[in-house]
């Protein structure tokens, strides 16, 4: 369990490094931002380990994002990047990329179909994943953004 | 001819000119590094405020509309096309502290005009970097999905091979839909080899990973930051773009697939 939330950790940063070189991050907010995004995608895996605690995608993200945000906001005004620059790539390896393929791979079967019983199954598949997958980027996006809501005086101070 | 005690309207004038051209570049400018839209409007309210003015603005997800009220309660209406540039969050940071220099300091219109062309002329360096750190990041990915080795290096290069196509087709000013579709239906075919020629034991992880690098994680991410601080036009406007976009590499994703006889699920 241990080298798992550990190899979850490492393979989360690197995505984050990987992803932030997309957004054009500062230089100096490398380390951190892949510092948040394993600290943040393995509580999430924590919290969503089975039997126990055993929590479902959307309140683990939620969780998880919130830690994302608040320690990006705690961080932002040290080194004096936005909070978002931070949390943002470190929320990118937990976008539910998964569900959104699927929904669109079921909807498209849904298309290509006609027969009644397999376009209800595809169609419940891509509503199903679909709800998952928005209700997740709620929940991440929520989370992160009220520690700025919170400390909102640091928040957009953070540049000064 | 002017004397010392008249008012010095040409002067003035120009000045305000200066401050309204600043304010409605930044705006563009900092809209289309992908910022936030509250982000935006404290921004664009900080630098108004130290030039002794005041904004309102209207967001729309490819214009800002400004309206700039100045000390007499003239109000002059200004419009601009956001830049169409990558997401920079370096530009943001630079853009940010740039407003609270010039809130803090009072810096004259002149020199923040040249400290903001420094800002968005400075191209970006080390751009060979980015193609294999989205490829590793990517290869991560399929690990945190639970792939195994061997779809991890598929995914590497797919998305190595999807993510330079991408460079290719932007440098040749392409449709974004259009490199979105045929930049996931390259990934899809490489990442698919994995499944045809028996790599590893997770190959349908491979192909559904090796489009993700395409996912427009910021577009989302920002359309709901702005629906929780109520810029809904904007935020609907975006949400759109990501949802035309997600679509645009899933048709490509499937259509990958169909050429290469894998089953979708």
């Amino acid at each position: 369990m241990d080298i798992d939330i550990l190899s979850d950790a490492f393979f989360a940063a690197l995505a984050a490094i990987g992803f932030s070189s997309i957004s054009r991050l500062p230089l100096r907010a490398y380390p951190y931002c892949a510092a948040i995004a394993a600290l943040g995608h393995s509580l999430r895996y924590l919290l969503m380990m089975r039997p126990v605690p055993g929590f479902h995608i959307f309140w683990a993200s939620l969780v998880a994002s919130f830690l994302i945000g608040l320690i990006a906001v705690m961080i932002s005004s040290r080194t004096r990047t936005p909070a978002e620059a931070y949390f943002f790539p470190a929320l990118l390896p937990m976008i539910p990329g998964m569900y959104a393929y699927r929904a669109f791979g079921a909807l498209a079967v849904c298309v290509l179909n006609d027969n009644p019983d397999t376009f209800g199954y595809y169609f419940y598949q891509a509503a199903s994943n679909g709800f998952v997958c928005m209700a997740v980027l709620i929940a991440m996006v929520t989370g992160a953004t009220l520690p700025i809501f919170i400390f909102k005086k640091i928040s957009f101070q953070a540049t000064r | 001819m002017k004397t010392a005690e008249q008012p010095d309207h040409t002067t003035t004038d120009h000045r305000t000119t200066m401050v309204r051209d600043l304010l409605t570049d930044y705006a563009g400018w900092l809209l289309g590094c992908g910022a936030t839209c509250i982000r935006l409007e404290k921004n664009l309210k900080r630098i108004a405020a130290a030039y002794g003015q005041d904004v309102e603005i209207t967001i729309s997800p490819h214009h800002v509309h400004i309206y700039i009220v100045d000390r007499n309660d003239r109000t002059v209406f200004t419009s601009i096309a956001t830049a169409k540039g990558a997401t920079s969050f370096d530009t943001i940071t630079r853009l940010s502290t740039l407003s609270w220099r010039i809130a803090d300091t009072g810096i004259d219109i002149r020199r923040a005009r040249r400290m903001f062309d420094i800002i968005v002329n400075d191209r970006p360096r080390h751009t060979w970097v980015v193609p294999p750190l989205v490829a590793l990041a990517n290869a991560s990915f399929c690990r945190l999905f639970g792939g195994d080795i061997q779809a991890m290096a598929v995914v590497f290069m797919a998305t190595l091979a999807g993510y330079n196509l991408k460079i290719w087709l932007t440098s040749m000013r392409a449709d974004l839909r259009l490199t979105f579709l045929l930049c996931s239906f390259a990934s899809a075919v490489i990442g698919a080899s994995s499944y045809l020629f028996n790599l590893g034991d997770t190959p349908q992880i491979a192909i559904g990973t090796s489009i993700l690098y395409l996912v427009p994680g910021v577009p989302f991410l920002n359309s709901f930051s702005d629906m929780l601080h109520r810029f809904y036009i904007c935020s609907f406007g975006r949400l759109m773009d990501a949802t035309v976009l997600t679509a645009c590499l899933s048709i490509g994703l499937c259509a990958g697939m169909i050429v290469m006889g894998v089953g979708m699920f």
